[in-house]
C-alpha cells in the first residue's frame, strides 16, 4: 500500500499547529474576550502587591457612569485590606493571598475615587492607592473640578500654617507649658459644670472647633477665679468630648485602627509598630499637653492634607469630611477619660 | 531513742509513712493556686517573640498579640484558638491552660514566602504526679535502708563501717 506521505504530513502539521496555537488562543480568548464580552457587568481584575513590588495593578481605572462595574481584588503576596472612598462606604476587609474579593458598583455621576489598602502591609503601605475615575459617556473629557474645602480655606485666610510645629503656630511661645498633673477626667468636669461660669465663646461648638483648649482655659480662668486650674482642665476636657455620639466614636475608632494606629499607636501613644519608619516621630494624641495646644480644625486639615514633612499621608482623597471630623472627635477621646455616656 | 528503734525496728515505718503522706498530699510550692501569665507575643516575618512560652497546667494565660510588619495570625494547636492581628491593633487572647503538653502556635494568615515556618511553642507543664511518685519511691527506699540497718540484716556492711 502506498501512502501519500506529503498529504499525511500536511494533516499532521495542521493538527499540531491547531494544538500548539489554537489551545492558548482559545484559553486566552475566553479569558480576555469571550468572558468580558458575555459578563453581565464590566469586570476589572486588580492585582495587589506591596508597593515596593508595584502596588496595585492597574493603579488607575476608568469606568463609565451608569454601567455596573465589578472590581475583583486578588492579593499576590501578603494580606492587604481594600476600601474605596470617599463616601462610598466600601470596605471589603482583608484580602489574603490566594483570595479574591469582589464588589459590583454602579456610579451615577462622574467623579474621582480612591481604592486603597487599609491593612499595614509593608513600610510603604501608605503609598498603596489607586485611582478610580468615573466618566460621563456623553462628555468623556469632563473631570469634576476638585472642591476646595471651606475649612482649610478658612485656615489659609486666617493665616494658620498647618505645616508649622504647633508650638510656633498660635503665638503661645511665651506661655509657660501647661502643667497637667492628673489624668483628664471628663466625668469630673461634668460634675463641676453647675459650679462653673461658662463664657459664651466656650459654649459655642464652632468656637471650640477653631480654638485650642488652652484658649478656653484662659477664658474659664478669668471667669472663674475661684476654681483651681486642674478642675478647669477637666471642665475643658468634658466640653471637648461631650458632643460626640457613641456610634460616631465607634465608627471613627474603626477608621483610626485601620489607617492611623500603625504609626500613631492604638491608644494614641505615638508608638505603633511603624512609628520608627517615618521622617518624624508620630505625634502623641494621648499626651494632654500636646492636645491642649491643638485646634480641632487644624487636626482636621492635617488629616485631610497630610504632608508637613513628617511622612503623614493625606487622607482627604479617602475620607469624607464627616469621617474626618469623626476622626478628630475620636482623637480628643484619646487623652481624656470619658464621662459615663449613660449619665447625660 | 536509738535503743528503742534497735529493739523494735518496725517503728521506723511510722516516720517514713508520715513522710510519704506529706510528699503525696502537700502541694508543691507555687502550684497552690493557678497564676495568671501575661505574655506579650510579637509577630514578625517569620517568627514569634517569644518563640517558646512556659506555663503550668491550670494557669490562666493572657496573650497580648501584636504584629510588627504585616498582618499575621495566631493559631494554637490543641486549644483551637485562632486570631488575626493587624499591625497597630493588638489582640488579647485569654484562655486557661487546662491541657498539659507541648502545643505549637503558628501563623494562620499567609504572611510571605516563609510563612509555613512561622511557628512557636506553648509548653504546659503539669507532671506533678511524676515528681510525687519519684519522691515516694525515694522516701520508701530510704525507709527500707534504715530498717535493714536497724535490724542488722546488712551486718557485713555495718561491721565495715563501725570497724569491728
Amino acid at each position: 500500500m502506498r501512502i501519500n506521505t506529503s498529504r499525511t504530513e500536511l494533516v499532521a502539521l495542521v493538527s499540531v499547529g491547531l494544538i500548539v496555537l489554537g489551545l492558548p488562543a482559545a484559553a486566552l480568548g475566553y479569558q480576555y474576550w469571550l468572558r468580558p464580552a458575555t459578563a453581565p457587568t464590566h469586570v476589572i481584575d486588580i492585582d495587589l502587591r506591596v508597593p515596593q513590588d508595584g502596588g496595585f495593578a492597574p493603579e488607575a481605572i476608568t469606568v463609565t457612569m451608569g454601567e455596573p462595574v465589578t472590581l475583583r481584588f486578588a492579593s499576590l503576596d501578603v494580606t492587604h485590606g481594600i476600601a474605596i472612598g470617599p463616601g462610598l462606604g466600601v470596605d471589603l476587609g482583608h484580602v489574603d493571598p490566594g483570595q479574591v474579593k469582589e464588589i459590583t458598583l454602579t456610579f451615577d455621576h462622574p467623579g474621582t475615587y480612591t481604592y486603597y489598602c487599609n491593612a499595614w502591609c509593608s513600610p510603604d503601605h501608605w503609598r498603596m492607592r489607586g485611582t478610580l475615575q468615573v466618566i460621563d459617556p456623553d462628555n468623556p473629557g469632563f473631570v469634576p473640578p476638585a472642591q476646595s474645602d471651606p475649612m482649610i480655606q478658612a485656615l489659609i485666610v486666617e493665616g494658620v500654617d498647618i505645616d508649622a510645629k504647633h508650638e510656633e503656630g498660635h503665638g503661645h511661645d511665651d506661655d509657660p507649658a501647661l502643667e497637667i498633673t492628673r489624668p483628664l477626667s471628663a466625668q469630673h468636669g461634668a460634675d463641676l459644670l453647675d459650679s462653673v461660669t461658662l463664657p459664651d465663646e466656650v459654649i459655642d461648638p464652632l468656637w471650640r472647633r477653631s480654638h485650642a483648649p488652652t484658649q478656653a482655659l484662659e477664658l474659664l480662668g478669668t471667669a472663674n477665679p475661684q476654681m483651681t486650674q486642674a478642675d478647669l482642665i477637666d471642665v475643658v476636657a468634658y466640653l471637648w468630648t461631650a458632643d460626640t455620639a457613641p456610634e460616631t466614636i465607634l465608627n471613627a475608632q474603626v477608621l483610626y485602627n485601620k489607617n492611623c494606629a500603625a504609626c500613631h499607636g492604638q491608644y494614641g501613644g505615638g508608638d505603633g509598630p511603624a512609628a520608627d519608619t517615618t521622617a518624624e516621630n508620630p505625634v502623641i494624641f494621648a499626651d494632654p499637653a500636646f492636645m491642649f495646644e491643638m485646634r480641632s480644625d487644624v487636626l482636621y486639615a492635617k488629616i485631610r492634607r497630610g504632608g508637613m514633612g513628617t511622612d503623614m499621608p493625606n487622607f482627604g482623597t479617602l475620607f469624607t469630611q464627616e469621617e474626618t471630623w469623626a476622626l478628630v472627635e475620636y482623637l480628643w477621646t484619646l487623652p481624656v477619660q470619658l464621662a459615663n455616656q449613660g449619665e447625660e | 531513742m536509738q535503743q528503742l528503734l534497735e529493739n523494735r525496728p518496725r517503728l521506723i515505718g511510722l516516720p517514713v509513712l508520715a513522710l510519704m503522706l506529706v510528699v503525696w498530699l502537700i502541694p508543691p510550692p507555687g502550684a497552690t493556686h493557678a497564676t495568671t501569665h501575661e505574655i506579650s507575643l510579637d509577630a514578625t516575618q517569620y517568627e514569634y517573640a517569644p518563640g517558646r512560652v512556659h506555663v503550668n497546667q491550670g494557669d490562666r494565660v493572657v496573650i497580648t498579640l501584636t504584629a510588627a510588619d504585616v498582618v499575621h495570625g495566631f493559631y494554637l494547636d490543641g486549644y483551637g484558638l485562632e486570631r488575626r492581628v493587624e499591625p497597630g491593633v493588638s489582640q488579647q487572647i485569654t484562655f486557661t491552660a487546662d491541657k498539659a503538653g507541648k502545643f505549637r502556635y503558628r501563623c494562620s494568615v499567609s504572611c510571605g514566602p516563609l510563612h509555613p515556618f512561622m511557628i512557636g511553642e506553648l509548653v504546659v507543664e503539669s507532671n506533678t504526679p511524676y515528681w510525687r511518685a519519684t519522691g515516694l519511691v525515694l522516701v520508701a527506699v530510704g525507709g527500707m535502708l534504715a530498717y535493714l540497718w536497724l535490724t542488722g540484716k546488712n551486718k557485713s556492711y555495718q561491721e565495715v563501717i563501725s570497724g569491728k
